[in-house]
């Protein structure tokens, strides 16, 4: 199916070295050409309300891994700037969200800000670790609509 | 039993003043507690927090119901017999006489490891009092609701289900009988019931709720309804990419027990000389537990294609999974509809 071509880059990533892969992946293919823009977008997969004894613990979770996305996605926008992409055509992003699928949490991002590649890392997951607990960038790929996807390895 | 007729307004008067005085509560407990030392006084908790003190004999005030601790429940699990739950008491409810499962509050967090996979596991009172509240009278669930002691923690209390484990009324049924007689003769039945027990797990996805530790020992055969029954829904993961994929592999695992009466045990079959051990290979075997047999039409042969590729889902060979159980309840139906014409003209 045809479909509209913008050069709008997502990258959806988090803390591994598959998603660091990633980034680094489009650093070095597309630092340097004018006309792209990318957004480095982290979804901070809500979690159940099961599993913190006390709300206390859930804020204090939420500040401590707020602060942590924050110093990963700067890292990611550093290496993307590294490359030879201009500050102003980088832009990062995180979102709180319930995510019963992280697949559909970052397609639906994917959907609502209109980016026509989305790029993600793959973990390498053993099969019965995909039959456990399935795997994103699978699903991902199974699933997408209207738009390309680069899975790095 | 029940209170007598006589004794109920004083105990009503007593609820209604929370007040209960070890005489009325001594009274209360009589039918349960025959010998008691004179004088006794019981232990009373309205604070549930600290359950290694509450014992056999204690009282646990709830919501203005005394309930008299029996005993602490006890599981088997992971080859430890017994393992005693101190935080799960059997109690008497003294309002009704009825016997109830009162789950305390135990928040525990653990890696649990499966295959040599590690997850981040965690017991919560507040996710098993949600689905409770969710599932009612369901027949294929325990059933039961929560209320909060003094200090706001989520007790639950809970109906006791008479009668055995699921894999334990496998094991008797099939007994002394060669597999294919359980096959054709009983499985049907149990086929039927499994069903069941999969449609209230996809009730439960439906509703965003996962079970958490789908496992053959929290199916129990009710004696008195003939219906399976989840039970124990207090383990929770952080799930990643599939929310239910743990659900689906614990349904996989009871189907391969069910259809093979048992765990098909390579060492087992080994000891028995059972010649098609030699036609196995690694892609027969279970995804996750490398010595159970999944491909169990290989040892045994009546087992119809249509039933073995379904458990095959659940082997080391699959290329693709059940993502969800809408997709194994189709595939087990339309094993069932052929099934049952084939099972009916092989009753011997």
């Amino acid at each position: 199916m045809k479909h509209d071509i913008n050069r709008n880059i997502l990258i959806a990533a988090d803390e591994s070295d598959n998603s660091k892969r990633a980034v680094q992946y489009v650093a070095n293919l597309l630092g340097g050409v004018k006309g792209f823009k990318v957004t480095v977008l982290h979804v901070i997969r809500e979690p159940e309300e099961d599993f913190f004894p006390a709300e206390a613990e859930k804020e204090k979770w939420y500040q401590d891994y707020g602060r942590k996305a924050d110093l990963m996605l700067e890292e990611y926008r550093r290496m993307l700037v590294d490359a030879g992409f201009d500050s102003e055509d980088v832009s990062t992003r995180s979102t709180v969200r319930y995510c019963p699928s992280m697949a559909e949490c970052i397609l639906a991002e994917r959907d609502n800000l209109e980016y026509g590649t989305l790029v993600v890392g793959r973990k390498g997951l053993t099969h019965k670790e995909e039959f456990l607990f399935g795997s994103i960038s699978g699903k991902i790929v199974r699933t997408a609509r209207n738009c390309t996807i680069w899975v790095v390895e | 039993m029940h209170l007598t007729d006589a004794f109920r307004p004083k105990y009503w008067n007593a609820c209604m003043s929370e007040d209960f005085s070890q005489e009325l509560l001594h009274q209360l407990a009589l039918p349960w507690l025959t010998s008691q030392r004179p004088g006794h006084r019981f232990n009373i908790f309205t604070d549930t927090g600290d359950f290694y003190r509450i014992e056999y004999g204690d009282i646990v005030i709830l919501n203005n119901v005394p309930y008299l601790v029996r005993h602490n429940a006890k599981e088997g699990r992971f080859g430890l017999d017994d393992e005693v739950k101190f935080w799960v008491k059997r109690a008497i409810d003294l309002k009704t006489g009825k016997t109830k499962v009162i789950k305390l509050v135990f928040y525990e967090k653990f890696l649990a490891r499966v295959g040599g996979i590690e997850f981040e596991c965690f017991r919560s009172p507040r996710k098993e009092a949600r689905i409770l509240n969710l599932v009612g009278d369901h027949a294929n669930f325990m059933h039961g609701f929560s209320v909060p002691d003094d200090k706001g923690n989520i007790v639950r209390i809970i109906d006791l289900i008479y009668g055995k484990t699921l894999a334990d009324h496998v094991r008797d049924t099939a007994s002394g009988m060669d597999h294919e007689t359980y096959f054709y003769r009983h499985f049907p039945e149990i086929l039927e019931n499994f069903i069941e027990c999969v449609e209230a797990i996809r009730f439960l996805h439906e509703h965003g709720e996962k079970h958490g530790d789908v496992r053959r020992d929290h199916i129990l055969a009710d004696r008195d309804t003939g219906r399976c029954r989840w039970i124990d829904f207090d383990y929770n993961f952080r799930h990643r990419e599939n929310m239910y994929g743990y659900d689906m592999f614990g349904l996989g695992n009871v189907f391969m027990y069910l259809v093979g009466r048992g765990d098909v045990l390579i060492a087992d079959i080994k000891k028995a000389n059972v010649s098609a051990v030699s036609q196995l290979s690694d892609e027969d075997m279970n995804i996750v537990f490398n010595n159970r047999v999944a491909n169990l039409k290989k040892i045994y042969p009546h087992i119809p294609e249509s039933l073995n590729r379904i458990l095959m889902h659940f082997s080391r060979g699959a290329n693709i999974f059940y993502d969800n159980t809408i997709q194994l309840l189709d595939d087990l139906r339309e094993f069932r509809s052929d099934f049952f014409r084939e099972a009916r003209r092989n009753v011997k």
